[in-house]
């Protein structure tokens, strides 16, 4: 019989090429330096507040995961949380039943969601400038539904969605950990998963192959809205307002956490579990630097330091995997 | 105008300029001997010795993967020779990269154009070479120089200021030819430069070369066109299989004597008995005509090989492209088993029982990140097999591999680190799990070694035999010669003539290259 360290050597062994060791090497080094400058670092409350606050950046990541994964992107994510979350708080504020209030933030999200996917498939402009496009947008539209003000006055169920706890997990956490097993789920076991891995692999053999690319890149567009409005709604439910101003930066957080996580830029390459340790990575860096008393002006500094880092290690990985290709001879004409 | 010297890399080059001036008999401007160059598993060149001399228009003729192209690139500092030796004025000189190449006077004038389209005609004449006065571009000069210019080779019409984007192709050469008489080349490359072009822009390339030529510089032109060659050529070099198998003057030879030279080898036996039995009619093109073709029509029939054979850009591929859905129909009609199908897109034509194997597997064919096993399954997961494909899709993947005898540890390899002949096994796999009535082959042993080809081979050769329809589009004339049931030859967007599987190849030739019907 091996002894319990061969095998957890054998592990690591096999582990050595997992793309993931690296980023899951990150987390736990960011775990034990900040347990050792805060004791009150490493505390079940604590470790609930953190997934707590990344439950919207999980939610939204993994759909925003598949985008990436398919080579597309999506800049439009805070802005379509803020202008859902308003939408849902507007209407209740206003007497309007609460599930009906909800439904309609979900319909905004799917339109806004539906709109980067017009732009994207329909009208081929590229994903960058088409959600830059709708971030303005949706910004624009939260303003307009409440100019300047935090919804308040909501009724008190308002807040059943995002706060209390079930089996020891924060509300919003829970939602997070079902959106993580049903993009899992969707990536690795379904039709749908492969053809966002062959069309952001190679969209041209994917295409020929007879992967009907324009209707599975309308999906994750319009899914990656409706995600958002999700999270929205448990957000604001958690925060209890509705605030045009909420998700300014978010996007970029939800891209930090999914490049963190070894989706590559170029496509064809992502997992859901990377993104949640990515979006770990993202909470545990906030929250430790709150901890320890750095100023929240440093944060930024560290997340675009950390974001920077991120695309290197995933240039880096993608070198080694171009090495790999085996070169061809060209064939003169 | 074009005696200008341009700022030179010190060195070797400021000695063969330097030895161009002082030489007193007319030596050849750029020479190779006993050239070899090897790609893994292919001797690209092999021996070869080339001589351009000043004042000559020498044309390069030879099928596809002749080894002009190579020699070419040679030349232009994309590839190193791996043997023998390249000499400029006379010097022996190794060239290192495409700068070193244009530095010591060769200049060439691509396919695919390398033109800046958002940019004006003088802008791309003197791009790198800018004149200009404390970082300030010296708009008129350039002006007056990009004219000078383009007067000198006949093309005075193109103003300076005008964007290359609005010029025509011809045009647009023209601005090429401008930089590199700009640069001081001394000898310019014109690789199939007029493939593209119609006979009346053709006519004023061939002007541009024979006033190159009047200054005492050497042109050397790569073409198809035989009667291209009749017309402008001084002297004619034929390339077979990475050697050079005769260099004369081009009174030497006639249209039919470079065909036969081009030709003149065995097809080896490593193509299977064709003594297949065609049957039903599977497929019928009535008079398809696309952007790119004009007016095809033929039939195909189960358990046949018909081969569309031609120069590339002769419109064979978009013939495939037009079954397969991807080229609109602006009219004709597509029939599979006597319905009319007219594809809109691929999903439409794969659901209708059509498979396409296309080109360039690497870019087209496969999703090199992915498993052998999910490249595998692409088309038929959720198509042919909606329910339980993951598992089933496991087994399939082993079948095949067995079947097709891919060699490859498992299923679960990335397809990207198979060799070339075993991830075109798996491209063709995954039509068959799709049970296909109609099989496109496309260049299918492009860039694949020769023992995996013969393999290739007799894989088309046994599916034929299981009652599939198969098209192959190849310009490797021993292939469609070895493996065709009937050769279509396509000239131009439109098929010239129909030959029979046992023609030989310089018919095909014939038909592809000679303006003149002779079937």
């Amino acid at each position: 019989m091996s002894s319990i360290w061969e095998r957890v050597a054998g592990f690591l062994v096999r582990q050595r090429n997992n793309p993931a060791i690296a980023t899951i090497s990150i987390l736990l080094a960011l775990i034990v330096v900040f347990s050792s400058l805060s004791d009150r670092f490493l505390t079940i409350e604590n470790f609930q507040n953190v997934s707590r606050s990344v439950s919207a950046i999980v939610i939204v990541g993994c759909a925003v995961t598949l985008v990436m994964v398919a080579r597309g992107l999506d800049l439009s994510v805070g802005s379509v949380l803020a202008a859902t979350a308003v939408t849902a708080a507007f209407l209740a504020a206003n007497g309007v039943n609460l599930w009906l209030s909800y439904l309609a933030a979900l319909g905004l999200g799917l339109a806004l969601g539906a709109l980067n996917a017009i732009f994207v498939v329909g009208l081929k402009v590229t994903p960058i400038i088409s959600t830059l496009g709708t971030m303005n947008i949706a910004r624009g539209i939260a303003y307009l539904i409440t100019p300047s003000a935090i919804l308040v006055g909501l009724p008190s169920e308002w807040a059943l969605l995002g706060t209390g706890s079930y089996f020891g997990m924060p509300s919003p956490t829970l939602f997070a950990v079902a959106f993580v097993i049903f993009f899992s789920w969707i990536l690795n076991r379904t039709v749908l998963g492969r053809h966002v891995y062959a069309i952001g692999g190679n969209e041209e053999a994917a295409r020929l192959a007879g992967v009907n690319v324009n209707r599975t890149l309308f999906l994750l567009y319009t899914t990656t809205g409706f995600s958002v409005a999700i999270a929205a709604i448990v957000l604001s439910s958690r925060l209890g307002s509705g605030d045009p101003n909420i998700g300014i930066g978010f996007e970029f957080d939800v891209i930090v956490a999914v490049i963190l996580g070894g989706t590559s830029l170029a496509g064809g390459v992502g997992r859901i579990s990377g993104t949640v340790i990515g979006a770990l990575i993202v909470g545990f860096l906030s929250n430790g630097l709150n901890l320890v008393g750095v100023e929240p002006f440093w944060q930024y500094i560290a997340k675009g330091s950390a974001l920077v880092v991120a695309v290197v290690l995933d240039r880096f990985a993608g070198r080694e995997g171009r090495s790999k290709k085996t070169k061809e001879a060209p064939k003169g004409k | 105008m074009a005696d200008r010297t341009v700022p030179r890399i010190a060195g070797e080059q400021g000695a063969v300029a330097s030895a161009r001036e002082t030489s007193p008999k007319p030596g050849p401007l750029l020479s190779a001997t006993k050239l070899e160059k090897l790609f893994p598993g292919v001797t690209a060149l092999q021996g070869v010795d080339v001589e351009v001399f000043p004042g000559e228009i020498q044309c390069w003729i030879g099928e596809n993967g002749a080894g002009k192209s190579t020699l070419i690139k040679v030349f232009a500092g994309y590839y190193q020779k791996d043997s023998g030796t390249t000499s400029v004025n006379g010097l022996e000189v190794d060239i290192e990269d495409p700068i070193h190449s244009l530095s010591l006077g060769m200049s060439f004038i691509l396919q695919e154009l390398s033109v800046v389209p958002g940019l004006t005609v003088m802008d791309n004449i003197l791009l790198g070479h800018e004149v200009s006065l404390a970082g300030n571009v010296l708009r008129s000069r350039q002006a007056s120089r990009a004219k000078i210019l383009l007067e000198s080779i006949g093309f005075g019409s193109i103003s300076p200021r005008e964007l290359v984007a609005s010029l025509s192709v011809a045009e647009q050469q023209a601005v090429m030819v401008a930089r590199a008489l700009h640069l001081d080349a001394n000898v310019i490359f014109f690789d199939e430069t007029t493939a593209s072009l119609g006979a009346e822009e053709a006519q004023k390339i061939f002007k541009v070369m024979e006033k190159i030529k009047g200054e005492g510089k050497a042109v050397v032109f790569v073409t198809h066109r035989l009667d291209e060659v009749m017309r402008v050529a001084d002297r004619v070099t034929v390339f077979k299989d990475g050697e050079i198998v005769e260099s004369g003057l081009v009174s030497e030879f006639s249209m039919e004597s470079m065909v036969t030279k081009m030709v003149g080898r065995e097809i080896s036996n490593v193509f299977p008995e064709k003594d297949r039995e065609p049957s039903d009619v599977v497929l019928e093109l009535v008079s398809v005509t696309t952007q790119n073709v004009q007016n095809v029509s033929f039939t195909l029939r189960r358990g046949e090989v018909v081969a569309l054979a031609g120069l590339v850009g002769s419109g064979r591929t978009e013939v495939l492209e037009s079954i397969f859905g991807l080229e609109k129909l602006s009219s004709g009609e597509i029939r599979l088993k006597g319905q009319r199908l007219n594809p809109a897109n691929p999903v439409a034509a794969i659901n209708a029982g059509i498979g396409l194997v296309p080109e360039d597997r690497r870019s087209q064919g496969i999703v090199a990140l992915r498993s052998v096993e999910e490249n595998l399954t692409l088309s038929w997961a959720g198509r042919t097999e909606k329910k339980g494909w993951r598992k089933k899709g496991v087994g399939l993947a082993k079948d095949f591999i067995d079947k097709m005898a891919i060699r490859t540890p498992s299923q679960k390899q990335l397809i990207g680190l198979l060799s070339g002949g075993n991830q075109q096994k798996v491209v063709v796999s995954r039509w068959l799990a799709t049970n296909p009535k109609v099989l496109l082959l496309d260049e299918p042993t492009r860039g694949i070694d020769v023992g995996a080809k013969s393999e290739m081979y007799r894989l088309i050769d046994s599916l034929a035999r299981g009652g599939l329809a198969i098209l192959l589009v190849s310009s490797e004339m021993t292939e469609v010669l070895g493996l065709a049931d009937r050769i279509l030859v396509m000239r131009r967007g439109q098929i010239a003539g129909e030959l029979d599987g046992s023609t030989s190849e310089e018919e095909v030739l014939k038909l592809a290259m000679l303006e003149k019907e002779t079937t």
